[in-house]
Protein backbone atom coordinates (compact mmCIF):
# COMPACT_ATOMS: atom_id res chain seq x y z
CA UNK A 1 0.00 0.00 0.00
CA UNK A 2 1.29 3.57 -0.81
CA UNK A 3 0.33 6.86 0.96
CA UNK A 4 1.37 10.17 -0.62
CA UNK A 5 1.32 12.04 2.68
CA UNK A 6 3.04 14.99 0.49
CA UNK A 7 -0.42 15.25 -1.43
CA UNK A 8 -2.32 15.40 1.45
CA UNK A 9 -0.61 18.14 3.07
CA UNK A 10 -1.01 19.91 -0.41
CA UNK A 11 -4.26 18.51 -0.55
CA UNK A 12 -5.22 20.03 3.20
CA UNK A 13 -3.08 23.20 2.45
CA UNK A 14 -4.98 24.00 -0.45
CA UNK A 15 -8.61 24.19 1.45
CA UNK A 16 -6.96 26.64 3.71
CA UNK A 17 -7.40 23.46 6.50
CA UNK A 18 -5.23 24.12 9.22
CA UNK A 19 -6.03 21.53 11.89
CA UNK A 20 -7.56 18.29 10.80
CA UNK A 21 -8.41 15.12 12.51
CA UNK A 22 -9.72 11.64 11.68
CA UNK A 23 -10.52 8.78 13.80
CA UNK A 24 -11.68 7.47 16.85
CA UNK A 25 -12.32 10.37 19.18
CA UNK A 26 -11.95 10.84 22.97
CA UNK A 27 -12.40 13.54 25.70
CA UNK A 28 -8.52 13.11 25.79
CA UNK A 29 -8.01 14.30 21.96
CA UNK A 30 -10.81 16.86 22.27
CA UNK A 31 -8.18 18.76 24.80
CA UNK A 32 -5.35 18.05 23.01
CA UNK A 33 -6.43 19.17 19.85
CA UNK A 34 -8.06 22.39 21.59
CA UNK A 35 -4.90 23.24 22.46
CA UNK A 36 -3.48 23.29 18.93
CA UNK A 37 -6.45 25.39 18.25
CA UNK A 38 -6.09 27.96 20.76
CA UNK A 39 -2.35 28.03 20.22
CA UNK A 40 -2.70 28.54 16.29
CA UNK A 41 -5.45 31.29 16.80
CA UNK A 42 -3.50 33.57 19.39
CA UNK A 43 -0.95 33.40 16.70
CA UNK A 44 -3.31 34.57 14.51
CA UNK A 45 -3.34 38.15 16.25
CA UNK A 46 -7.25 38.14 16.35
CA UNK A 47 -9.87 39.79 18.72
CA UNK A 48 -10.05 37.57 21.86
CA UNK A 49 -13.99 37.37 21.27
CA UNK A 50 -13.33 35.59 17.81
CA UNK A 51 -10.63 33.11 19.49
CA UNK A 52 -13.17 32.33 22.35
CA UNK A 53 -16.06 31.48 19.95
CA UNK A 54 -13.77 29.25 17.58
CA UNK A 55 -13.26 27.43 20.37
CA UNK A 56 -16.28 27.20 22.12
CA UNK A 57 -17.89 26.03 18.39
CA UNK A 58 -15.33 23.33 18.45
CA UNK A 59 -15.81 22.72 21.84
CA UNK A 60 -19.94 21.99 21.48
CA UNK A 61 -19.44 20.47 17.75
CA UNK A 62 -16.96 17.98 19.43
CA UNK A 63 -18.38 17.23 22.69
CA UNK A 64 -22.18 16.91 20.97
CA UNK A 65 -20.31 14.23 18.81
CA UNK A 66 -18.77 12.15 22.23
CA UNK A 67 -22.35 12.26 23.77
CA UNK A 68 -24.21 10.89 20.67
CA UNK A 69 -22.07 7.94 21.08
CA UNK A 70 -22.82 7.17 24.22
CA UNK A 71 -26.71 7.91 24.15
CA UNK A 72 -26.71 5.24 21.43
CA UNK A 73 -24.60 3.58 23.06
CA UNK A 74 -27.16 3.86 26.52
CA UNK A 75 -29.95 2.39 23.73
CA UNK A 76 -27.97 -0.73 23.31
CA UNK A 77 -26.70 0.38 19.87
CA UNK A 78 -22.72 0.53 20.63
CA UNK A 79 -20.98 0.68 17.59
CA UNK A 80 -17.45 1.56 16.49
CA UNK A 81 -18.37 4.35 13.92
CA UNK A 82 -19.88 6.28 16.32
CA UNK A 83 -16.81 7.05 18.11
CA UNK A 84 -14.72 8.03 15.17
CA UNK A 85 -14.75 11.49 14.31
CA UNK A 86 -13.60 13.93 11.28
CA UNK A 87 -12.98 17.26 12.60
CA UNK A 88 -11.32 20.39 11.01
CA UNK A 89 -10.33 23.90 11.79
CA UNK A 90 -9.81 26.45 8.49
CA UNK A 91 -10.63 29.43 6.77
CA UNK A 92 -12.18 30.56 4.24
CA UNK A 93 -11.43 33.96 3.61
CA UNK A 94 -11.38 36.20 6.64
CA UNK A 95 -13.27 33.87 8.50
CA UNK A 96 -12.44 30.98 10.50
CA UNK A 97 -14.31 27.53 9.95
CA UNK A 98 -15.37 24.62 12.23
CA UNK A 99 -16.11 21.62 10.70
CA UNK A 100 -17.05 17.80 11.95
CA UNK A 101 -18.75 14.82 10.84
CA UNK A 102 -19.78 11.52 12.60
CA UNK A 103 -21.85 8.77 11.74
CA UNK A 104 -25.31 9.28 12.93
CA UNK A 105 -27.97 6.56 12.67
CA UNK A 106 -30.76 7.85 10.22
CA UNK A 107 -33.16 7.13 12.49
CA UNK A 108 -31.93 10.74 14.17
CA UNK A 109 -30.26 12.43 11.31
CA UNK A 110 -33.61 13.85 9.97
CA UNK A 111 -34.37 15.58 13.37
CA UNK A 112 -31.01 16.96 13.80
CA UNK A 113 -30.92 18.67 10.59
CA UNK A 114 -34.77 20.41 11.24
CA UNK A 115 -33.50 21.76 14.83
CA UNK A 116 -30.59 22.98 12.62
CA UNK A 117 -32.88 24.70 9.89
CA UNK A 118 -35.30 25.87 12.28
CA UNK A 119 -31.78 27.57 14.75
CA UNK A 120 -30.97 28.89 11.29
CA UNK A 121 -34.57 30.95 11.05
CA UNK A 122 -34.19 32.69 14.03
CA UNK A 123 -32.42 35.78 14.60
CA UNK A 124 -29.63 36.75 17.32
CA UNK A 125 -32.43 37.75 20.00
CA UNK A 126 -34.32 34.54 18.97
CA UNK A 127 -31.48 33.04 19.71
CA UNK A 128 -30.59 34.64 22.75
CA UNK A 129 -33.99 33.98 24.18
CA UNK A 130 -34.00 30.15 22.87
CA UNK A 131 -30.85 29.57 24.39
CA UNK A 132 -32.11 30.90 27.94
CA UNK A 133 -35.26 29.13 27.61
CA UNK A 134 -33.76 25.81 26.93
CA UNK A 135 -31.19 26.65 30.08
CA UNK A 136 -34.20 26.77 32.24
CA UNK A 137 -35.48 23.14 31.47
CA UNK A 138 -34.79 20.33 33.96
CA UNK A 139 -31.92 18.61 32.68
CA UNK A 140 -33.03 15.22 31.34
CA UNK A 141 -31.39 11.87 32.98
CA UNK A 142 -30.51 10.36 29.73
CA UNK A 143 -27.29 9.04 29.25
CA UNK A 144 -25.58 11.68 26.64
CA UNK A 145 -28.77 13.77 26.12
CA UNK A 146 -26.56 16.90 27.82
CA UNK A 147 -28.25 20.31 28.10
CA UNK A 148 -29.42 20.64 24.71
CA UNK A 149 -27.64 23.81 23.96
CA UNK A 150 -24.69 23.29 22.28
CA UNK A 151 -26.34 23.54 18.70
CA UNK A 152 -28.24 26.81 20.01
CA UNK A 153 -24.52 27.91 21.38
CA UNK A 154 -23.28 27.26 17.81
CA UNK A 155 -25.90 28.79 16.18
CA UNK A 156 -24.97 32.20 18.03
CA UNK A 157 -21.51 32.30 17.41
CA UNK A 158 -22.01 31.45 13.89
CA UNK A 159 -22.13 34.29 10.94
CA UNK A 160 -24.72 33.14 8.78
CA UNK A 161 -26.41 29.84 8.59
CA UNK A 162 -24.86 26.68 9.77
CA UNK A 163 -24.39 24.40 6.88
CA UNK A 164 -24.99 20.42 7.05
CA UNK A 165 -25.11 17.55 4.80
CA UNK A 166 -26.10 14.01 4.96
CA UNK A 167 -23.96 11.35 3.32
CA UNK A 168 -26.03 8.20 2.90
CA UNK A 169 -23.55 4.92 4.72
CA UNK A 170 -25.91 2.17 4.12
CA UNK A 171 -29.76 2.21 5.67
CA UNK A 172 -29.19 2.65 9.26
CA UNK A 173 -26.34 5.45 9.12
CA UNK A 174 -25.42 8.49 7.30
CA UNK A 175 -22.58 10.59 7.85
CA UNK A 176 -23.81 13.77 9.26
CA UNK A 177 -21.39 16.88 8.66
CA UNK A 178 -22.03 20.45 9.90
CA UNK A 179 -19.76 23.54 9.26
CA UNK A 180 -20.07 26.45 11.15
CA UNK A 181 -17.94 29.98 10.01
CA UNK A 182 -16.93 32.73 12.34
CA UNK B 1 -18.76 19.80 57.53
CA UNK B 2 -15.68 18.98 55.81
CA UNK B 3 -14.08 21.13 53.04
CA UNK B 4 -14.66 19.71 49.75
CA UNK B 5 -11.78 20.39 47.18
CA UNK B 6 -10.84 19.11 43.55
CA UNK B 7 -8.13 19.47 42.27
CA UNK B 8 -7.82 21.52 38.72
CA UNK B 9 -7.51 19.38 35.53
CA UNK B 10 -7.13 21.10 32.25
CA UNK B 11 -11.21 20.79 31.45
CA UNK B 12 -12.09 21.08 34.98
CA UNK B 13 -11.93 23.80 37.34
CA UNK B 14 -10.33 23.66 41.01
CA UNK B 15 -12.94 23.37 43.18
CA UNK B 16 -12.55 24.70 46.77
CA UNK B 17 -15.56 25.08 49.20
CA UNK B 18 -13.99 26.12 52.78
CA UNK B 19 -17.22 24.79 54.82
CA UNK B 20 -15.90 27.27 57.78
CA UNK B 21 -16.06 30.45 55.63
CA UNK B 22 -18.75 29.26 53.34
CA UNK B 23 -16.63 30.38 50.56
CA UNK B 24 -17.10 28.23 47.30
CA UNK B 25 -14.54 29.07 44.61
CA UNK B 26 -14.81 27.52 41.04
CA UNK B 27 -11.43 28.57 39.27
CA UNK B 28 -10.07 27.60 35.70
CA UNK B 29 -11.84 26.07 32.75
CA UNK B 30 -15.08 23.80 32.85
CA UNK B 31 -15.60 21.47 29.39
CA UNK B 32 -15.46 18.28 31.20
CA UNK B 33 -16.70 15.12 29.39
CA UNK B 34 -19.15 14.23 31.59
CA UNK B 35 -20.65 17.67 32.91
CA UNK B 36 -23.27 16.42 34.71
CA UNK B 37 -20.87 14.22 36.57
CA UNK B 38 -18.73 16.29 37.43
CA UNK B 39 -21.28 19.00 39.03
CA UNK B 40 -23.50 16.12 40.52
CA UNK B 41 -21.52 15.79 43.74
CA UNK B 42 -21.32 19.88 44.07
CA UNK B 43 -24.67 20.48 44.24
CA UNK B 44 -25.21 17.65 46.57
CA UNK B 45 -22.61 18.93 48.79
CA UNK B 46 -24.30 22.52 48.92
CA UNK B 47 -27.39 21.19 49.20
CA UNK B 48 -26.01 19.68 52.59
CA UNK B 49 -24.18 22.77 53.50
CA UNK B 50 -27.55 25.07 53.43
CA UNK B 51 -29.72 22.25 55.08
CA UNK B 52 -27.22 21.83 58.22
CA UNK B 53 -25.50 25.02 58.64
CA UNK B 54 -26.49 28.76 59.11
CA UNK B 55 -23.69 30.18 57.26
CA UNK B 56 -23.42 33.17 54.52
CA UNK B 57 -22.38 31.24 51.33
CA UNK B 58 -19.83 33.00 48.94
CA UNK B 59 -20.01 31.70 45.39
CA UNK B 60 -16.78 33.22 43.39
CA UNK B 61 -16.68 32.08 40.14
CA UNK B 62 -13.30 32.49 38.40
CA UNK B 63 -13.86 30.57 35.13
CA UNK B 64 -12.41 32.09 32.07
CA UNK B 65 -14.08 29.25 29.52
CA UNK B 66 -17.73 27.63 30.18
CA UNK B 67 -19.19 24.88 28.13
CA UNK B 68 -23.04 24.55 27.74
CA UNK B 69 -23.44 22.02 29.54
CA UNK B 70 -21.57 23.60 32.87
CA UNK B 71 -23.90 26.63 32.03
CA UNK B 72 -26.31 24.73 32.86
CA UNK B 73 -25.16 23.29 36.14
CA UNK B 74 -24.11 26.65 37.33
CA UNK B 75 -27.64 27.71 36.92
CA UNK B 76 -28.61 24.43 39.20
CA UNK B 77 -26.03 26.31 41.93
CA UNK B 78 -27.92 29.33 41.30
CA UNK B 79 -30.95 27.80 42.11
CA UNK B 80 -29.91 26.54 45.17
CA UNK B 81 -28.77 29.69 46.48
CA UNK B 82 -31.93 31.57 45.15
CA UNK B 83 -34.06 29.02 47.64
CA UNK B 84 -31.56 29.66 50.35
CA UNK B 85 -31.50 33.33 50.24
CA UNK B 86 -35.76 33.44 49.62
CA UNK B 87 -35.50 31.41 53.57
CA UNK B 88 -33.19 34.38 54.52
CA UNK B 89 -29.74 33.14 54.02
CA UNK B 90 -26.95 35.62 53.38
CA UNK B 91 -25.56 34.30 49.78
CA UNK B 92 -23.84 36.43 47.07
CA UNK B 93 -21.91 35.60 44.12
CA UNK B 94 -19.35 36.91 42.18
CA UNK B 95 -18.23 36.20 38.82
CA UNK B 96 -15.13 37.22 37.92
CA UNK B 97 -13.63 38.13 33.93
CA UNK B 98 -10.18 38.92 32.42
CA UNK B 99 -11.41 42.80 30.90
CA UNK B 100 -10.13 41.18 27.55
CA UNK B 101 -12.15 38.50 27.26
CA UNK B 102 -15.54 39.81 26.33
CA UNK B 103 -17.18 36.56 26.02
CA UNK B 104 -16.78 36.29 30.15
CA UNK B 105 -18.03 39.33 30.72
CA UNK B 106 -21.52 38.84 28.45
CA UNK B 107 -21.86 34.97 29.93
CA UNK B 108 -21.77 36.56 33.57
CA UNK B 109 -24.14 39.46 32.63
CA UNK B 110 -26.33 36.68 30.59
CA UNK B 111 -26.68 34.64 34.54
CA UNK B 112 -27.13 38.05 36.54
CA UNK B 113 -30.24 39.10 34.24
CA UNK B 114 -32.51 36.67 35.61
CA UNK B 115 -30.98 36.16 39.32
CA UNK B 116 -32.01 37.53 42.67
CA UNK B 117 -29.04 37.10 44.90
CA UNK B 118 -26.55 39.34 44.53
CA UNK B 119 -24.45 39.12 41.98
CA UNK B 120 -21.25 41.30 41.35
CA UNK B 121 -19.53 41.15 37.78
CA UNK B 122 -15.76 41.54 38.55
CA UNK B 123 -13.16 42.64 35.80
CA UNK B 124 -9.95 41.10 36.87
CA UNK B 125 -7.16 39.15 36.02
CA UNK B 126 -6.76 35.86 37.85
Amino acid sequence: MYFNLLQLKKTLEEANILICFNGPFSQSIIEELGNAVRRYLSNDQMESAVLMDVFSVYIEQTQNIRNYARRREALGDKNPAYEMATVLIGRDGDRHIVASGNTVHADDAAALAATIDELNGLDRQELRARFKEQSRKPASNEVGRGAGLGLIDIARKTSGPIQHMMHPLSEQHVFFQIIAAI
Amino acid sequence: MNNYYVEPRKSSPEVNFDASTGVLRLTGESYPENTFDFYAPLLAWLQEFLDTTSLPVRLVLQLSYINTGTVKCLLDLFDLLEEAAGNGRNVGIAWYYDPANERALETGEEFAEDLKVPFELIGEKF
